[in-house]
């Protein structure tokens, strides 16, 4: 059988599977192990326990969970809900200041987590139940911090781009500056389109039902300061060449741990307890999909999958662009079921020989590749950030969030496009720093 | 078979627990690390590997925990199509393919780690770890998560689970 076709039987396969509500990594070591038994013998399972322990050895997958332990220490104080408050004071004057005090909100929480659903919870729960009060409408309230939350994985620090970066071989720090500008161009366009639909539905756009006073507007700096400065920290220490990502994802887990303790009093050992059993719960997951998909990876390339499918693509000779545009579709339908970890082990082998072989420059890619994965993370069936939205907000049915976030994929789609106009969007900042 | 569905359960807390607190050791570790190297200028010789063996320990402890806990994310969108009973089948077919994935895994890796125990294999790097010992997290890791899936299976079959955690009435 050519590798082509045992490509497609194991497309076909991994759908199958992973359609019966496996959990995604036993999934995939189950598909990579039936089809090493078939096409290589059982001795080609020698090695089963070594490939996942070794596809886990690398000091770089460390940033991971330290990441992650960093997040949940933030989600679980009263962290978010300051961040969001303090913009919300600062701005009230602006027009459509609170939605764009959610966006706001949560493009800083997203520089202090590297994931996601972290960043929608901690924002919207107490944006979403706020705008509602003031009479923004429940789609466009639980959109908002849907696409919001999003960002999490495109302005760094960025557990997807790490992953990106360990498997296209990329520096993870040049990708995490690559993220800087496209994340900021994204909360633009977010905050730009929550604007005009507040203005076209009439819906009231001076919040300002009261002025705060100097005083008001500066009593909860002192609160979120810190975080700030951890970040700026974290920054300084990556970019200075201090430390490495882990590193510094390290002595940033630590200091928010600290500053949990010491600014919001989370200091019982049972809430300590809980922000790290939250932290072990998300990390022990995604690592556990990253050792399979690892297996995947193997069994797809020692099957001569991933260089047939890379080599066949090429052969199509078309037009580069056309070719990016597939690559685009085909990965907003994997983001549609996968999470981004699976997809992005599984198809960079693939595809980041293919796009650096016509001439497009694989930290671009890192980008294009981040905004699809966010894409995922708001469509159904699979939308992570959706589900999160329904449990902070039970009242508000899954087509409302849905029709809330459809506007937002479209500044998405539309970011994409851009950047993929203007490539500097992307690779200025990490070119002009490093 | 109640008591020992509750005994695996209890296993897999305190499993997770062991997880939690390697990652914690994780973090000091790569504090300490830096303060060696860059505040007393000295080179660090264990502090990388130890970190590294300590996350992957911590992968294979929680996995069990993670699995009792529902954490191990799934596509849930067939079974939300499906009805109460179809949906049992469905689980249990999951949940026998897991269970056959993670007892071929842990039978693998009982000669792996066995080799690495009698032959005295150690890391190539200046600290010389034996292998041994981060290598027998796979086999506990492993063994104790399909024991657990044998336990949700039982709770399946005899109807103390709901499948994927849905409730009957619960459809897309």
């Amino acid at each position: 059988m050519s590798p082509l076709a045992i490509g497609a039987l194991i497309g076909i396969a991994t759908l199958c599977v992973l359609g019966t509500g496996i959990p995604i990594a036993f999934g995939l070591g189950i598909v990579a192990v039936a089809f090493l038994m078939i096409f290589e013998g059982l001795n080609s399972l020698n090695f089963l326990a070594e490939t996942l322990f070794s596809g886990l050895n690398d000091f770089t997958l460390v940033s991971i969970p330290m990441f992650v332990i960093m997040g949940a220490a933030v989600a679980s104080s009263r962290a978010g809900s300051d961040l969001y408050e303090v913009l919300a004071r600062w701005l009230n004057r602006v027009p459509g200041s609170l939605v764009i005090s959610n966006i706001g909100a949560c493009a800083l929480f997203a520089a202090l987590t590297g994931s996601s659903p972290a960043t929608c919870a901690a924002i919207g729960k107490m944006g979403i139940p706020e705008m509602r009060r003031r009479g923004y409408s429940a789609d466009l309230a639980t959109g908002a911090i849907a696409a919001g939350g999003t960002l999490g994985i495109l302005i760094p620090p960025s557990v997807t781009m790490i992953l990106y970066g360990i498997a296209a071989e990329v520096s993870i720090g040049k990708l995490f500056l690559a993220g800087v500008l496209p994340g900021l161009l994204l909360t633009a366009l977010f905050m730009a389109w929550a604007l005009f639909i507040s203005w076209k539905r009439g819906e009231k756009l001076i919040d300002a039902d009261r002025i705060y006073s100097l005083a008001e507007k500066f009593e909860l700096l002192p609160r979120v300061l810190p975080f700030l400065i951890v970040i700026a920290g974290v920054v300084y220490a990556l970019y200075g060449g201090i430390a490495t990502p882990s590193e510094a994802a390290g002595v940033g887990a630590m200091l928010c741990l600290l500053m949990v303790v010491v600014i919001y009093r989370v200091w019982r050992p049972m809430q300590l307890w809980a922000i790290l059993n939250d932290g072990m719960r998300e990390s022990g997951m995604l690592l556990m999909i990253i050792a399979t998909s690892i297996l995947f990876g193997y069994m797809m390339s020692s099957l001569y999958v991933t260089q047939s499918v890379a080599e066949w693509i090429a052969a199509l000779d078309v037009n580069r662009w056309v070719l990016m545009g597939l690559i685009n579709v085909l990965l907003l339908v994997a983001g549609c079921f996968l999470p981004p970890a699976a997809i992005i082990l599984v198809t960079t082998p693939i595809l980041v020989p293919i796009i650096s072989s016509v001439g497009f420059d694989p930290l671009w890619f890192g980008v294009i590749l981040t905004i699809n994965m966010e894409l995922g993370l708001i469509t159904p069936p699979v939308g992570l950030n959706l589900f999160v939205i329904n449990g902070v907000a039970p009242d508000v049915r899954l087509p409302t969030i849905l029709r809330g976030a459809l506007p937002f994929m479209g500044c998405m789609i539309l970011a994409i496009v851009l950047i993929s106009m203007f490539p500097g969007i992307a690779t200025w900042l990490p070119n002009a720093l490093i | 078979m109640k008591s020992f569905a509750e005994l695996i359960r209890q296993a897999s807390r305190i499993s997770g627990m062991a997880s939690v607190l390697l990652i914690l050791v994780a973090v000091v570790v790569v504090c300490q690390m830096i303060f060696v190297r860059k505040v007393l200028g000295q080179s660090s010789i264990w502090q990388t590997e130890f970190v590294t063996f300590a996350l992957i320990a911590a992968t294979f402890l929680g996995a069990p925990y993670i699995l009792l806990t529902r954490g191990h994310v799934a596509v849930d969108l067939v079974p939300m199509l499906l009805g109460h009973r179809a949906r049992v089948v469905l689980a249990l077919v999951a949940s026998v393919a897991a269970l056959g994935f993670c007892l071929l895994v842990l039978w693998n890796s009982l000669f792996w780690w066995h080799e690495a125990f009698a032959g005295g294999h150690v890391t190539s790097s200046m600290w010389r770890a034996r292998l041994w010992i981060p290598y027998l997290a796979v086999p506990v890791g492993m063994g104790l998560l399909s024991l657990q899936y044998v336990c949700d299976i039982w709770a399946l079959v005899t109807g103390r689970d709901l499948p994927f955690g849905m409730k009957p009435e619960e459809r897309l």
